[in-house]
């Protein structure tokens, strides 16, 4: 069956550029999006254990009889089919349950903080949550639509680095856009990392699909980040090193997100890949 | 790091290993202690806000307080902890329907605050609704940490609430039966053991805190059997001041969620009310224990109109507090208008037949109470123990377990789903353990997906169609389109049936030409419920699954049954 990505709908152009990078990243992997228009500002997730709480802000709810309009359009344009989602069950009357047996989801940085909802931002305290939850990857669309041209995996050497590499390998085939691997060597050499792909069996799939593989021996993670093409799709794993290492010495996705602009597909620990 | 690993998964431990039932009891009983604690909290919040303002009580203007606390209640749910309005017990019940418990980390606090807010500042509503939701929570946030499976949620969940009842109360088998009974609905050793555990865990805290008191304690009553006699009459009344209750609180709310206003400013203006309602019939404001003790000790001096106006009013006070947006439960309301319905049953006695020596008063509030919790329940194991606990009557035992259940057989008779239950039932989310509806919805699409169907397309003829059916044990056959993909329809060998004996057909009948356009099809977020109730309209044994105008496979009755066994034996094992 075909992928479906969940996308939140917020009509208003910020909005729009966000579904851009949706109905693009649809196109991209052959997928459809599914459409939320919310009529509260709250709703609720359940995963398999725990349940998130998604507030969004008011403007959320702007012009809701414009909104179903503007969104068809913008799916049909891109000669896709709209498919909006209604909720079915209410755990209260105001809070409506929305499924979570999709296979993407397209979140802004942060859901429900004003701040960050031009520029960079910061993810947010709920897409953190979704993301470590989550049987699906999420996509952090940049403030503005950028189609991608190549795709950049990062990856550390974890499990979820992991599912990571093997999600970018799948849109790569999916899509026919050129795969860049970059890892920023931490006291390890290339051979451990390399090693790793091959206990995966994944060595085949890597010398198909990937053009390039960066070590970056030097520099700091961050200041390395600008190899990373402008234009590209960056895919990492989150939270892959535990809460402790994060707390200490800061996680890899609030790093790179906090410096480039490019869209994310991060993976979280729930998510199953297969190549 | 391992210490911390083995922290988060302590199933593993030696001891636990040996049998995991062992390991829940061990977690009930942690939850029994914190959900005890947030009902002693909540329990000396209360007292502490109720007697502060009970000082401004005197002064004119009193009448508003109630009205600033709903508003602030409604204002701390609404913006600060963004929940919604209410008591929380359906939403429990929900979770534990249809998520397995799962139930957010906020709610564990919510419900507690702003029910201070409420009934501190004498709003007609009681704080035990609000702990079973905090005590549930509780237990859902204890084994999502341990990363429990959604049975041992449920279970933990079963026991926050039985923590939170019996702490409240003082009343440990009421607390184990509240949960099992109405939170849970199911009657397992699973469930029934950590429930236990949790219910003397929570009791426990409460004694070393507040000191082992029974609310209501009473003089011995000499139950005569004319008394016993008199109690079907009550059992009647109390049934129908319990379903006078529940409509009255959905009228309220029915009409508050018509003012397009901001729920503080309703619930402001539900608090006004009740605060002038309170100027003159003072027992009304806020959970009203004291007056229920004076009643149960027979020393209530008003007459019977008062009384029986008093009740009304308190009818009246609570919807308007719960309906128009404060935050409460109905617990403790019931308790005090079943007192109120017990005198006064008791005083139309003795007024029609004076000569008659009745039992005194106070045993009839005593069994009033009992009428309206398990006729508003619809629970009457809860309301008969409740009683009996919370008063240390087990001598009233008798007319106890009349009242209790006429009382709920009456109120099941004119209102089928209780109180709590009534938006689930008519939402259909009242899913218990085992029932059809359950495990229906614990199934999905994508589970009975059969993907072995082959596709073929419009423009095939019918020779390439019959080669097909050769190498296929299936009768249906999905019809695409060529260029898009697109579902168009189905062909069914009986489809074929009339050009099957004609070979000059095989080349000359596209497959276009005889497929089946009307085809009942299904979507992937169809709810099985749904879909088994159009086979059986369209007398069919499967349909096509279609997602996105694609098809994706069939889906069949014969799939559905199988996988339901399964289900059925998963939800209903030991």
């Amino acid at each position: 069956m075909e992928a479906r990505l969940f996308h939140i709908f917020r009509n208003t152009p910020l909005g729009r550029e966000t579904l851009l990078q949706s109905i693009y990243f649809c196109k991209k992997i052959k997928a459809s999006p599914v459409i939320y228009i919310p009529k509260f500002t709250k709703f609720l997730m359940y995963f398999d254990n725990d349940v998130a709480q998604i507030d969004l802000d008011d403007s959320y709810l702007t012009l809701p009889d414009t909104a179903l309009r503007h969104a068809t359009e913008l799916v049909e344009q891109a000669e896709l089919k709209p498919s909006f989602i209604k909720p079915k069950h209410y755990t209260a009357s105001t809070l409506p349950d929305i499924p979570t047996n999709f296979d993407f989801m397209c979140c802004p940085r942060s859901i429900s903080d004003m701040s960050s909802k031009i520029g960079l931002g910061y993810i947010g305290p709920r897409v953190r949550r979704i993301v470590k939850s989550a049987g699906f990857p999420v996509l952090i669309a940049g403030p503005i639509y950028k189609k991608w041209r190549s795709i950049a995996v990062f990856f550390g050497g974890s499990a979820n680095a992991l599912n990571a590499l093997k999600l970018g390998i799948r849109i790569s085939r999916e899509s026919g856009i050129p795969l860049e691997v970059f890892t920023q060597l931490e006291k390890k050499s290339e051979k451990h990392y390399k090693k790793i792909v091959k206990d995966e069996n994944l060595e085949e799939e890597i010398e198909r699909h990937v053009n390039k593989w960066h070590f970056f021996e030097k520099g700091r993670f961050e200041d390395n980040l600008y190899e990373v093409p402008h234009d590209a799709l960056v895919i990492l794993g989150a939270y892959g090193h535990g809460i402790i290492r994060d707390i200490l010495f800061g996680s890899k996705m609030e790093k790179l997100q906090s410096t480039i602009s490019n869209n994310l597909l991060i993976v979280g620990p729930k998510y199953a890949a297969n190549t | 790091m391992g210490i911390l690993k083995s922290w988060r998964h302590p199933a593993g431990w030696a001891i636990f290993r040996l049998d995991d039932r062992l390991f829940l009891i061990f977690v009930a009983a942690i939850v029994g202690i914190c959900s005890g604690i947030a009902a002693v909290v909540l329990n000396r919040s209360l007292v502490a806000i109720f007697e502060w303002i009970g000082q401004f009580r005197h002064y004119w203007w009193s009448f508003v307080l109630p009205a600033i606390g709903a508003a602030l209640s409604s204002l701390f749910l609404e913006k600060i902890v963004k929940e919604g309005a209410g008591h929380g017990v359906p939403e429990v019940i929900y979770s534990v329907s249809r998520y397995g418990g799962l139930l957010r980390l906020r709610s564990s606090f919510s419900r507690l605050i702003s029910s201070c807010l409420t009934i501190g500042s004498g709003g007609s509503a009681g704080p035990e609704a609000p702990v079973v939701m905090s005590g549930a929570s509780i237990g859902s946030n204890i084994a999502k940490f341990f990363s429990l499976n959604d049975r041992q949620r449920v279970t933990l969940v079963g026991c926050g609430a039985a923590g939170a009842i019996s702490s409240i109360f003082n009343a440990p088998i009421a607390g184990m039966v509240f949960a099992i009974e109405v939170i849970i609905g199911e009657w397992k050793a699973i469930n029934i053991v950590p429930i236990a555990i949790a219910s003397v865990a929570g009791t426990e805290v409460s004694r070393m805190l507040q000191g082992n008191r029974i609310a209501f304690s009473h003089r011995q009553f000499n139950i005569d059997l004319i008394d016993i006699f008199a109690c079907l009459g009550l059992a009647v009344v109390a049934a129908a001041a319990s379903i006078l209750l529940t409509r009255t609180l959905r009228f309220m709310s029915g009409i508050s969620s018509r003012f397009s206003s901001p729920l503080w400013l309703r619930a402001a203006a539900g608090g006004c009310v009740v605060g002038i309602i309170g100027i003159f019939l003072p027992i009304v404001l806020g959970e009203g224990y004291h007056p229920v003790k004076t009643m149960i000790e027979g020393n209530f001096s008003q007459g019977l109109a008062i009384v029986a106006l008093a009740a009304l009013a308190k009818i009246v006070a609570t919807s308007m507090t719960l309906g128009w947006g404060g935050s409460g439960g109905i617990f403790a309301p019931c308790l005090v208008i079943g007192s109120l319905t017990g005198l006064a049953y008791h005083r139309g006695l003795v007024l029609l037949w004076p000569s008659v020596s009745w039992v005194n008063e106070g045993c009839f509030a005593l069994l009033g109470m009992a009428g309206l919790v398990s006729g508003i329940l619809q629970a009457p194991l809860t309301g008969i123990f409740l009683i009996v606990e919370i008063t240390g009557g087990y001598n009233v035992i008798l007319p106890l377990i009349v009242v209790s259940s006429i009382s709920t057989s009456l109120c099941h008779y004119v209102e089928p789903a209780s109180f709590y239950l009534k938006d689930l039932v008519e939402h259909g989310q009242l899913l218990r353990p085992g029932t059809d509806a359950r495990v229906l919805a614990d199934l999905s699409v994508f589970e009975l997906l059969e993907k072995d169907c082959i596709t073929v397309k419009q423009n095939m003829l019918l020779r390439d169609f019959i080669n097909i059916v050769k190498n296929s044990h299936r009768n249906y056959f999905p019809v695409e389109d060529e260029k898009t993909g697109y579902f168009l329809g189905m062909i069914h060998l009986d489809d074929i049936r009339p050009y099957l004996f004609n070979s000059g057909m095989y080349d000359v009948v596209f497959l276009g030409q005889i497929m089946n356009t009307e085809v009942e099809v299904v979507n992937p977020d169809d709810e099985l419920s749904e879909i088994l109730r159009k086979m059986d309209a369209n007398h069919l044994f499967s349909m096509p699954v279609v997602s996105n105008n694609k098809f994706a496979g069939m889906i069949s009755k014969a799939t559905l049954l199988d996988q339901y066994r399964k289900e059925l034996m998963v939800q209903t094992c030991d």
